[in-house]
């Protein structure tokens, strides 16, 4: 959408239409809600909200070590001393980290490779933070790497091109479990989740 | 495709992208109906029936419901799911190179039966073969065939005189095999070897269930895989970039990755 598109709008609300409609899932009727939305609020709302939007692009970093997104470097996360220091959970995602932490079972460190390696969208190992990763584990005593990447196709070839350049090292690989969700059906569960489940069986 | 409101296909599943909060946007390649793009509804949340059947290099029995603007998946059955592919890169990067050539020649609701078979087989044939680069090979050069876009191998493709042995190049973007007397203006023409292009006449008259376990010397595999990925850019007019993904994958080893 340009500012031609919008010609019957006042310049200073087309612009914020125009940018608006660049958000992922915003299209151009949501864009149009969303700028009117933001003109009746209160002046203060709205200002609260640009400053907000200031302040994450002035403030936001990436961690040196762990690559999540944090005001100060190393995060909150890397620089607590009552997380142990020996594990290592790589994850695509920060919101991945969030979704981890709500778990409350895992006390280690965290890598965000941002992404997974997708060759039909041209995203490669080189786009993402691996590199930052072999690093770390080079120069650290980690003594496991849990791979928490998706269970989709392009976090499998992630994960598996991870675990294929460790593989000469002692360090011990490993990737969360996959098989029925809680609250799933194994009527409807697809072929490949259930032998993934029946090869990860446990005692009970 | 009948006028039904309801229909069910058999499609293997090209690629997939999230659609609003919970939806996955489907490019399927189906059985009888050829390229199709379909919303599976649902299918990211953890519970949902469809969860995990729309990962690429997913054959399912689908049951579709027609709509105005994207048909909708109702339901889901999985057939065949390459876990012999999925559960190696070189594999699982081989059967996305697939993946992405058939989604780039195949036209949208345009119905190619042998095109699909072709497909399902060569995925299936990709883990039994010793050597996996003739399959893929294979998979080039008759999805050029049955697109259409096959290059001439037997003759100049100039002159139309059949052609003698060490007497003859290759041109992508003319069509084939030239003789060394024919120089179309404005063609980019290269050497074949010899046994290049007995490969490629093997590979033509070749049934893919009972592909030869065939020698092939590096140079030949690598002015092969060159020629063909010639063909095949040319006429996409883009880069493959699986194919760059899985060239990077032989050439890398761990030694240059892990420092």
């Amino acid at each position: 959408m340009t500012l031609d598109d919008i010609p019957s709008a006042a310049p200073s609300l087309a612009r914020l239409i125009q940018e608006l409609n660049k958000l992922p899932g915003i299209g151009p009727k949501s864009a149009q809600r969303l700028a009117y939305h933001i003109i009746r609020l209160p002046a203060n709302e709205a200002y609260d909200l640009s400053e907000a939007i200031q302040m994450v692009q002035q403030k936001i970093v990436f961690c040196d070590e762990c690559q999540n997104l944090t005001d100060k470097s190393p995060c909150n996360i890397c620089s607590n001393p009552q997380r142990q220091r020996n594990l290592i959970c790589a994850v695509e995602d920060p919101l991945d980290i969030l979704a981890l932490e709500k778990t409350r079972c895992y006390n280690g460190l965290y890598h965000v490779l941002h992404g997974a390696i997708s060759p039909m969208s041209g995203i490669g190992p080189d786009q993402l933070k691996i590199k930052e990763l072999f690093s770390r584990l080079s120069s650290r005593d980690i003594t496991e790497l849990i791979l928490a990447t998706n269970p989709t196709l392009e976090g499998e070839a992630t994960s598996m091109y991870i675990s294929r350049f460790l593989g000469s090292t002692n360090i011990k690989i490993t990737h969360l479990a996959r098989g029925i969700p809680i609250g799933g059906s194994l009527e409807y569960s697809d072929s490949l989740t259930l032998s993934r489940a029946f090869q990860g069986r446990q005692q009970f | 495709m009948s006028s039904a409101k309801y229909y069910r296909t058999e499609a293997l599943t090209l690629k997939n992208m999230p659609l609003g909060e919970s939806d996955l946007l489907v490019t399927l390649y189906c059985k009888d109906i050829g390229k199709l793009r379909a919303v599976a509804k649902g299918a990211r949340k953890s519970t949902s029936k469809l969860v995990g059947h729309f990962e690429p290099l997913t054959i399912n029995n689908i049951s579709i419901t027609k709509s105005t603007n994207l048909d909708i998946i109702n339901q889901a059955e999985t057939i065949e799911d390459f876990d012999h592919l999925k559960s190696n890169l070189i594999g699982m990067a081989q059967g996305v190179y697939i993946n992405e050539l058939l989604d780039g020649f195949a036209p949208e609701s345009h119905s190619n039966n042998d095109l699909y078979i072709l497909t399902h087989n060569v995925l299936k044939k990709l883990a039994s073969h010793s050597q996996a680069r003739l399959p893929l090979m294979y998979f080039e050069l008759h999805l050029l065939r049955l697109s259409g876009l096959m290059p001439e191998i037997y003759h100049c493709v100039e002159c139309r005189e059949e052609l003698s042995p060490e007497c003859h190049r290759f041109s992508s973007d003319y069509g084939g095999t030239l003789c060394l007397q024919c120089k179309p203006p404005d063609s980019v023409i290269r050497n074949i070897s010899l046994s290049a292009l007995k490969v490629l006449r093997m590979l033509h008259k070749a049934n893919v269930n009972r592909l030869p376990e065939l020698k092939m010397s590096p140079s030949t595999a690598e002015e092969l895989d060159s020629i063909l990925r010639n063909t095949i850019q040319f006429w996409l007019d883009k880069e493959i970039r699986s194919k760059t993904f899985l060239e990077y994958l032989r050439r890398s080893t761990a030694d240059t990755i892990y420092s």
